[in-house]
C-alpha cells in the first residue's frame, strides 16, 4: 500500500517538473528560431506573465482538490506548482527590467511608482520569492506556525496578481470597455479557489460532489 | 518639416525596397530577437553560444524620415498593428483582415459643408495626387515605427467641400462589417470606431489621408483603402477604413475618449511628460530594435504643430 502510494507520488512529481520546464523550452526554442513575433519583449512579458499565473493557479487548485476528492498525492503538489509559479514571475520580472529597460534603475523606478499595475505585481512577486526561499522541509519544520502563516500570503499573492492583470488591460474595467475576457476567466477561478477555503463553501462542495 | 521628404514624383522601380530585402529585414529582426532573448536566459543557460548567422542582415534600403530613423520593415508595419474590429492580436490581424472587401469603397463627406459629396476610391486616387510621407507613428501602448506612407493631405479633400463657418471639428467613422469582421458585434467596444480633429489640426499639412505605404496600397490590417494619418498624435488617433468624414460644430465622441477619458483624451497628442496609468509615454520600443528610447514631444513635430496649441494647457488637453 506504502509502495503504491509513493510510486503515485513520484510519477505525478515527475509530471510537474516535466510539464513545469516544457513551456520554458518551448519560450528558449521560439526564441532561437526568431519565432517571438515583432515585438518579442512583449511576447515574452506576456507568456511568463501567463504562466506564473496558470502555475500559482494550480498551485491554489491542489490542497482544495485534496481535501474535497481526498488525493493527498495532488496535495503535496502546491510546493513544486508554487515554485514554477515564483520561476516565472520572477522571469516576467526580469524579461522587464533586464531585457525591456536594461536595468536602468531610474526608468525601472519611475514605471513602478506611477504605474499602480506595476505595484500590485511587484508585491506578488516578492511574496512569490520569499515563499520559494521559506519552501524547504527543513525550514518549514523550523519555523512551525509562522511558516503556516508566512505561506498564507499565498492568498494575497492569487489576489495582486489578478489585480495586477485586470489593470494591466487597455479599456475601462468598471464599464466592461475593454479585452477584459481572459483576465476575467481568472478572476473568477482565483475567487472560486480562495472561496472554496471558507469552511462552510467546502462543505457545500463536499457534499455535491463526493457521495458518500 | 523638411520640405525635401516630402516628394510628389513617383517612385522609380528602382526606389521600391525588392522582396529580398524585406526578408533579410525580418532575418534581422528574428536576430534582434535572439538576442534580446539570449540576454535574458542567459543567467539559465550559461553554455548557450550565439548562432552561426550573427545579426548580418542590417537593412540596406537606407531610406529614413526626417531625423535620419532607418524605416520599419514592411513585414512588421503590416504584420504587428492594431485593428480591434478584427482581432484585439496584434500578430494574426493580418490573417484575421486578409478577406476584408475594400472594393469597391466610397467615403461620404457630410455635415457643416457647402458641397457635401459621396467620393468612390476611384474619384480620390484620380483627384488628389498621392505623395509619399515618411513618418514616425507613436502607438499610446509604447511601440513605434516609421512608415512611408502613400497619400495626400486631407486639408485638400476638405478644401473641396468647403467646411461652413459653423464647421469647428471633424469626425471619422471607420467601416463596421459584421460578416468579415470578428469583433464587430463585440459588446466590450462601442463600435463603430469614431475618431475627430479639430479642424484646425485636420486642416494641417502633416495630416494625410493615407492609401498606401512602401508604395502599395494599404492592406486591409493597415486601414484599407483609405485612413487618417495624424503623426504627431498616439496612433489610435489615425482611424482606420474610413467611409465617413463630417464636419461638426462641437468636440465630437471619440471612442478610446468614450471608453477611457482618463487615460486617452481628445487631443492625443504624443507627449512624454504627460503619463498614461499603464505604459512609459516617457520612452518607447523602436519595433525592429533592442531596448528603449526617448519619446519626443509632439513624436518630433513640436515645430510644426506648436502653433495649433498657443496658450493651451496640454497637460491638462493631453
Amino acid at each position: 500500500m506504502d509502495n503504491k502510494k509513493n510510486r503515485d507520488k513520484n510519477w505525478l512529481n515527475l509530471i510537474v517538473l516535466i510539464g513545469g520546464f516544457i513551456p520554458l523550452l518551448l519560450l528558449g526554442w521560439s526564441a532561437l528560431q526568431g519565432n517571438l513575433g515583432f515585438n518579442p519583449v512583449q511576447t515574452v512579458m506576456q507568456r511568463t506573465g501567463n504562466l506564473g499565473m496558470i502555475f500559482l493557479i494550480l498551485s491554489l487548485s491542489c490542497t482544495p482538490i485534496n481535501k474535497i476528492f481526498k488525493l493527498p498525492a495532488v496535495g503535496r503538489l502546491r510546493k513544486p506548482l508554487g515554485l514554477f509559479a515564483a520561476l516565472y514571475a520572477f522571469l516576467h520580472f526580469a524579461a522587464f527590467a533586464i531585457w525591456d529597460y536594461q536595468l536602468n534603475l531610474g526608468l525601472i523606478w519611475n514605471e513602478i511608482r506611477t504605474k499602480p499595475f506595476i505595484i500590485f505585481g511587484a508585491i506578488a512577486l516578492v511574496i512569490l520569492l520569499i515563499l520559494a526561499a521559506t519552501s524547504f522541509k527543513s525550514l518549514q519544520r523550523k519555523m512551525g506556525k509562522t511558516w503556516v502563516w508566512l505561506h498564507r500570503l499565498v492568498y494575497v499573492a492569487g489576489v495582486l496578481v489578478v489585480v495586477h492583470y485586470l489593470l494591466s488591460i487597455k479599456g475601462d474595467l468598471f464599464n466592461l470597455q475593454g479585452d477584459f475576457a481572459l483576465p476575467i476567466i481568472a478572476m473568477v477561478i482565483v475567487s472560486l479557489l480562495l472561496m472554496v477555503r471558507i469552511p462552510a463553501f467546502y462543505q457545500f462542495l463536499r457534499h455535491w460532489f463526493v457521495k458518500e | 518639416m523638411d520640405r525635401k521628404q516630402i516628394r510628389s514624383v513617383p517612385i522609380r522601380p528602382e526606389e521600391i525596397t525588392p522582396k529580398h530585402i524585406y526578408q533579410s529585414r525580418r532575418q534581422f529582426l528574428k536576430n534582434m530577437g535572439f538576442v534580446g532573448m539570449g540576454a535574458l536566459l542567459a543567467s539559465c543557460a550559461p553554455g548557450l553560444t550565439p548562432p552561426d548567422e550573427l545579426p548580418t542582415g542590417l537593412p540596406t534600403d537606407f531610406r529614413t524620415d526626417n531625423m535620419n530613423n532607418l524605416l520599419t520593415s514592411y513585414d512588421a508595419i503590416t504584420g504587428y498593428c492594431n485593428f480591434y474590429e478584427f482581432t484585439t492580436d496584434k500578430e494574426t490581424v493580418d490573417e484575421k483582415a486578409q478577406d476584408f472587401v475594400t472594393s469597391p469603397w466610397s467615403v461620404a463627406v457630410t455635415g457643416l459643408v457647402e458641397n457635401p459629396r459621396i467620393f468612390t476610391m476611384e474619384e480620390i486616387l484620380e483627384a488628389y495626387e498621392q505623395e509619399e510621407r515618411i513618418y514616425r507613428m507613436r502607438c499610446v501602448e509604447g511601440w513605434s515605427m516609421v512608415i512611408p506612407w502613400m497619400g495626400f493631405p486631407l486639408q485638400k479633400l476638405l478644401e473641396d467641400v468647403r467646411p461652413t463657418s459653423e464647421a469647428k471639428f471633424v469626425l471619422f467613422e471607420s467601416a463596421l462589417v459584421p460578416g468579415q469582421m470578428d469583433n464587430a458585434n463585440s459588446d466590450l467596444f462601442p463600435f463603430p470606431y469614431l475618431e475627430g480633429l479639430r479642424l484646425d489640426e485636420a486642416m494641417h499639412d502633416l495630416t494625410i489621408l493615407a492609401t498606401g505605404l512602401y508604395n502599395e496600397p494599404l492592406p486591409p490590417q493597415n486601414g484599407a483603402p483609405i485612413r487618417l494619418v495624424v503623426p504627431w498624435k498616439y496612433g489610435f488617433k489615425s482611424i482606420k477604413s474610413i467611409v465617413r468624414i463630417s464636419l461638426v460644430p462641437d468636440q465630437p465622441p471619440t471612442l478610446w475618449n468614450t471608453i477611457a477619458p482618463n487615460e486617452y483624451g481628445f487631443y492625443a497628442n504624443v507627449n512624454p511628460d504627460v503619463d498614461h496609468p499603464r505604459w512609459s509615454q516617457a520612452t518607447e520600443r523602436r519595433i525592429g530594435d533592442a531596448g528603449r528610447i526617448p519619446t519626443l514631444f509632439m513624436n518630433g513635430y513640436a515645430e510644426e504643430v506648436m502653433p495649433l496649441y498657443e496658450g493651451m494647457d496640454l497637460e491638462e488637453n493631453f
